[in-house]
């Protein structure tokens, strides 16, 4: 399980880096936030905080920014989102539509704070950026939600034992 | 193994937020106070790049050969009328031709870069874009040379049409660009001939529309649209003589005003593939002398 974790971080991060390459436009979607924000839903605050700082951190790596800032912003983001998620009901797919949306544009506002702290002025005009990021994240956002149910929702892992214990089965009653 | 209930997890995971929080500090720290000397090499991002460029490369190779795969699939869709047997020639023969012109491109591209490289007066060093920056804040590239190969802090990043940026990040086999567009990146440079023109000025990333600005040039020296832009290497960065760009947009200023110049990079950086590291290091600067006349007490 953490093993599949750290393969769909790391595909993330390296996706954002080449995404940019086929059309500008992707850059506004942060698939390393999507991930995140994945993780952060399930209900493990742990879990969730090391994925966020890990997944920030690889991204800083391969940006321009400071180092740290990312991995700053996705931390705060997981733990807010994981602490929400132990008081308000958010399993409904359309529940998770406002919350990638909220996380963008956290991401975006904390991540352009902490530059300007640090004396580090993120020229780009900010309401048009994080608009278009909160826009193109959350759209490709809810999509990539239902992928990741594929492998790592609570009914897909029961699924997979259940498939492995009935090949199993098969198995015995064929040496019968 | 001991098995830790919710409460027990959830009771912990503050210390975790806070223990996390306090090393992302401590990195922006460290980063923002690198990254305050010029030369600062940006050492820790410098690594990360360096342990993730073997799979970025791959990536990127796969990436393209994916998306010119889907994209014969798509045409294939359309052709509903003709029959299987001409359906499978026609798109056997349709990725015949996209490997090959891909490959035609690939090799012209190198081709200028050769002769770039064969007809320039710095040594240069070709080298692959493997990355694109992740954040939609800043515009750089990661590309697949580095201190291995001679590569260093600040030396110019060109292709045959124009200057690309310079190298602000140095691993032994990667080093990561500050392209000419990003709003921190800044050449000195001249419309025009430099020695015949006094149309001097410093370009500076507008960081949208992929435009450049050029500031600074006398309201009183003539300037039209479709000027070239070139270089004057006293940035101490840039050699003299690389094309910039071609002006755009222009506003024409006044004794008092400077001109309002826009510039079009002549590089394509929203392309690149192939670019080339020159192994340039500009001219000393003669130190200023340490008391001026009038200085002196009487």
């Amino acid at each position: 399980m953490k093993l599949k974790i750290g393969v769909c971080v790391a595909l993330a991060v390296l996706l954002q880096t080449t995404l940019r390459h086929y059309w500008q436009g992707l850059v506004y979607v942060d698939l390393p936030l999507v991930v995140v924000t994945y993780f952060a839903l399930r209900r493990d605050v742990v879990l969730a905080l090391v994925v966020g700082c890990v997944t920030g951190l690889a991204t800083d790596a391969f940006s321009g920014g400071l180092l740290g800032a990312h991995g700053f912003s996705k931390t705060l983001i997981s733990y807010l989102i994981a602490a929400l998620v132990t008081r308000v009901m958010l399993d409904n797919p359309l529940a998770r539509i406002p919350v990638i949306a909220g996380a963008a544009a956290l991401d975006a506002t904390l991540y352009v704070l902490l530059h300007q702290i640090f004396r580090q002025p993120v020229l780009r005009p900010f309401v048009e950026t994080v608009t278009y990021k909160v826009i193109a994240t959350t759209v490709v956002g809810t999509f990539l939600f239902y992928l990741l149910d594929i492998f790592f929702s609570d009914r897909a892992r029961t699924r997979r034992q259940f498939a492995f214990r009935r090949r199993a089965a098969r198995r015995s009653l064929a040496r019968r | 193994m001991a098995i830790r209930t919710q409460r027990e997890i959830r009771q912990r995971a503050p210390l975790w937020l806070t223990g996390l929080l306090v090393l992302n500090v401590a990195l922006m720290a460290f980063s923002a106070h690198q990254g305050g000397e010029k030369t600062g090499p940006l050492v820790a991002q410098a690594w990360a790049q360096a342990l993730f460029a073997p799979v970025q490369s791959a990536l990127t190779g796969a990436g393209g050969t994916g998306v010119g795969f889907f994209q014969h699939l798509a045409n294939l869709n359309h052709a509903a009328t003709e029959n299987e047997q001409l359906k499978r020639q026609l798109a056997d023969a349709q990725t015949e031709l996209h490997n090959a012109r891909a490959v035609a491109d690939e090799n012209e591209r190198l081709k200028r870069l050769l002769a770039f490289k064969d007809e320039g007066a710095y040594k240069s060093l070709p080298a692959r874009v493997i990355a694109r920056d992740p954040s939609e804040w800043w515009n750089t590239v990661l590309v697949n040379v580095g201190s291995a190969s001679g590569v260093e802090l600040n030396m110019p990043v060109v292709t045959p049409d124009g200057i690309v940026g310079r190298v602000i990040g140095v691993s032994p086999w990667t080093a990561q660009v500050l392209l000419l567009t990003d709003e921190r990146a800044a050449a000195g440079g001249v419309v025009g001939q430099l020695g015949q023109s006094q149309a001097l000025g410093a370009v500076r990333g507008l960081g949208r529309n992929g435009l450049l600005e050029m500031r600074y040039v006398s309201g009183l020296e003539p300037v039209k649209l479709g000027d070239y832009v070139l270089t004057t290497g006293q940035d101490g960065i840039y050699p003299p003589g690389l094309n910039v760009g071609e002006v755009v947009e222009f506003k024409e200023g006044s004794a008092t005003q400077p001109h309002d110049i826009k510039v079009k990079p002549s590089a394509r950086l929203n392309a690149l593939e192939e670019v080339a590291v020159l192994l340039y290091h500009p001219p000393p600067r003669t130190a200023p002398t340490e008391t001026l006349p009038n200085m002196r007490k009487q």
